[in-house]
């Protein structure tokens, strides 16, 4: 993990440099005048970093992160006095949004398109349940009536010990939607499990545990 | 006594304490516990895009075939933009200016002066816009960048006879201030470049050059102002002050236009506005259009008269005139046509890609339950 992170971060520091860099070599504004200058550069490359960063922050979640913003605003902040001067000056080129827009899409596609490719080929518990999920919201429009998928029941006797470690279950557990099985076949169907009580559960039903060796046989894979 | 707590992401809050008693550790714990509030709990609203192939896919598709149009678009416009450049350093014996750039000092008293002719293939329409480029010349050099003092450039009195240490070891000069200090300013580009179109039956026109509106409004209006007021005296402003080293003539002598001297002088306010990379070009002059129907510069045989100040062969640099036309996205530039263009077929096989992969493993764990 710390490899990819590092990956990450030297790519898009290369990027977030090198596309202004390029862009704006031998440029000028629409009207002629200069606009390669050592403030609108640095204007131009801050303004890509923030909006990059802010949407890695958002795609990933990671609340600490808001630390590195607040230091990025900070060293943007070097040359506060005249940067109205020079916002004012660069950002009414159309060639400058133009440059902002593709250094950010650069940064975000290879990061959505990689995780896009994980949930695909090898999706984690998380990625499964939401797509059940979503499966479970679709067909209740086709057909109201409770089904009975019996293979999965045996997640009724998953302790939702396991599932809490991942974010958001704690919430999903503990707001009670298992229980409203008027609206749509929830994922626990069995009303009187032990889990459904919010009981630990004490017993284990024999007559489905080949169908769970076979299961995980499945999974390991 | 040094305790600390933190919180992980399950959320549990340990605190590990050194040289403390039990009892205390207990105690601290209850003090040391963060607030239930929702920003130190970590219970901030948050969004998180939840990726299925039927957002991403189109997504992709999308800006593929938003961004390979808009690519072509800026690099049709780039390729008509009409750029000419001519190096005049005189680097080779050949060249005109070869005998100048070997005998230049900057004590010369007498200026050097060469001609170069060249040709323009295309007629050029519309404003066309004269740059003068040096390459090898790092502005963006941190101790030259902030060698400078702006409220001196500001029309600030007592900046005028202090200038800020910023501008050592170009602040003084024989017990003087110098005005404008700094290194930036003592560097200042000081080549003269007219432009002549030399008619087919042998006769010369001089082709007229527009030196003010070449800077930014901004830097004109608001940044540099002279000291004195508005239509003071220049020179009685600027008595005490020494002109800067390797200037010619002092800063209220560099045109006759009294709103074009001294600090508001256009190529003055170019010339400190300091270049990001080491090869950079500025405007100089502004060849307006005559009218619609004439090109501005038509086609045929050109005189280019340099007066040669500038001595750029100690750091290996070169010296360019460049005459460029604008379109709406500045002047030609073809990276970002081509750059928006990869991205776009990039992003639209990707596309293709994903939805292949999305075909033959993204189903197969449709239905399939969870355990594990």
């Amino acid at each position: 993990a710390f490899v990819r992170s590092v990956m990450i971060s030297c790519y898009t520091s290369l990027v977030l440099f090198f596309i202004p860099w390029a862009a704006m070599h031998d440029t000028v504004r629409d009207d002629g005048k200069d606009i390669a200058d050592y403030q609108s550069f640095a204007l131009l490359t801050q303004t890509c970093l923030l909006i990059v960063v802010s949407a890695q922050v958002r795609s990933r979640r990671h609340h600490r992160l808001w630390n590195g913003n607040m230091a990025q605003i900070q060293f943007s902040g070097r040359v506060p006095p005249l940067i109205i001067c020079t916002a004012r000056n660069s950002l009414n080129q159309p060639n400058v949004w133009l440059t902002m827009f593709l250094t950010c899409l650069l940064c975000v596609i290879p990061l959505v398109a990689f995780r896009f490719l994980l949930i695909q080929l090898r999706p984690t518990i998380t990625d499964k349940v939401r797509r059940n999920l979503q499966i479970n919201r679709k067909e209740d429009f086709l057909s109201p009536a409770p089904r009975r998928p019996p293979a999965r029941r045996i997640s009724t006797r998953r302790s939702s010990y396991a599932f809490s470690h991942s974010k958001g279950y704690g919430d999903l557990v503990t707001s009670r939607k298992f229980l409203r099985l008027k609206r749509r076949p929830s994922l626990f169907t069995r009303k009187n499990s032990a889990l459904v009580e919010n009981q630990p559960q004490l017993y284990r039903t024999i007559t489905e545990e080949a169908e769970e060796t076979q299961n995980v046989d499945a999974l390991r894979d | 006594m040094m305790a600390s707590s933190y919180k992980d992401e399950d959320g549990h809050i340990s605190v590990s304490g050194s040289g403390a008693p039990a009892g205390a550790v207990g105690d601290s714990l209850r003090s040391k516990k963060p607030e239930n509030t929702a920003f130190k709990q970590q219970r901030l609203p948050a969004w998180q895009p939840i990726l299925t192939a039927g957002t991403v896919l189109p997504a992709f598709f999308i800006i593929g075939l938003i961004f390979i149009p808009i690519g072509i678009g800026l690099y049709v416009t780039s390729n008509n933009i009409k750029e000419f450049e001519i190096d005049y350093t005189g680097v080779d014996v050949s060249s005109p200016c070869f005998d100048c750039s070997q005998k230049l000092s900057w004590n010369s008293t007498r200026p050097c002066t060469c001609s170069i002719t060249f040709q323009l293939d295309q007629p050029y329409e519309s404003n066309v816009f004269m740059y003068y480029g040096l390459s090898n010349f790092y502005q963006n050099h941190r101790r030259y960048v902030k060698s400078r003092d702006d409220s001196q450039l500001n029309g600030n009195e007592e900046s005028l006879r202090k200038p800020s240490k910023e501008c050592e070891p170009y602040g003084k000069h024989s017990n003087k201030p110098i005005a404008p200090c700094g290194a930036i300013a003592n560097s200042m580009f000081n080549d003269t470049l007219e432009l002549f179109y030399n008619e087919p039956n042998g006769t010369r026109v001089q082709i007229p050059l527009t030196a003010t509106g070449i800077a930014w409004w901004t830097d004109k209006h608001v940044k540099f102002r002279n000291p004195g007021g508005e239509n003071g005296n220049l020179t009685a402003a600027f008595q005490g002050t020494a002109k800067p080293v390797n200037w010619r003539r002092p800063v209220y002598e560099l045109d006759a236009d009294p709103d074009n001297n001294g600090f508001i002088n256009e190529d003055f306010i170019v010339w400190m506005r300091t270049a990001a990379l080491p090869t950079f070009r500025k405007l100089y002059r502004i060849i307006q259009r005559r009218n619609n129907l004439l090109p501005t510069l038509p086609r045929g045989n050109y005189t280019l008269e340099v007066v040669y100040n500038y001595p750029v062969r100690s750091f290996e640099g070169r010296k360019r005139m460049i005459l460029s036309t604008i379109s709406w996205m500045g002047g030609k530039n073809p990276f970002l046509g081509i750059a928006y263009i990869t991205v776009g077929s990039v992003c639209f096989l990707l596309g293709v890609v994903l939805l292949i992969i999305h075909h033959k493993y993204g189903n197969r764990t449709n239905g399939a339950d969870i355990s594990h």
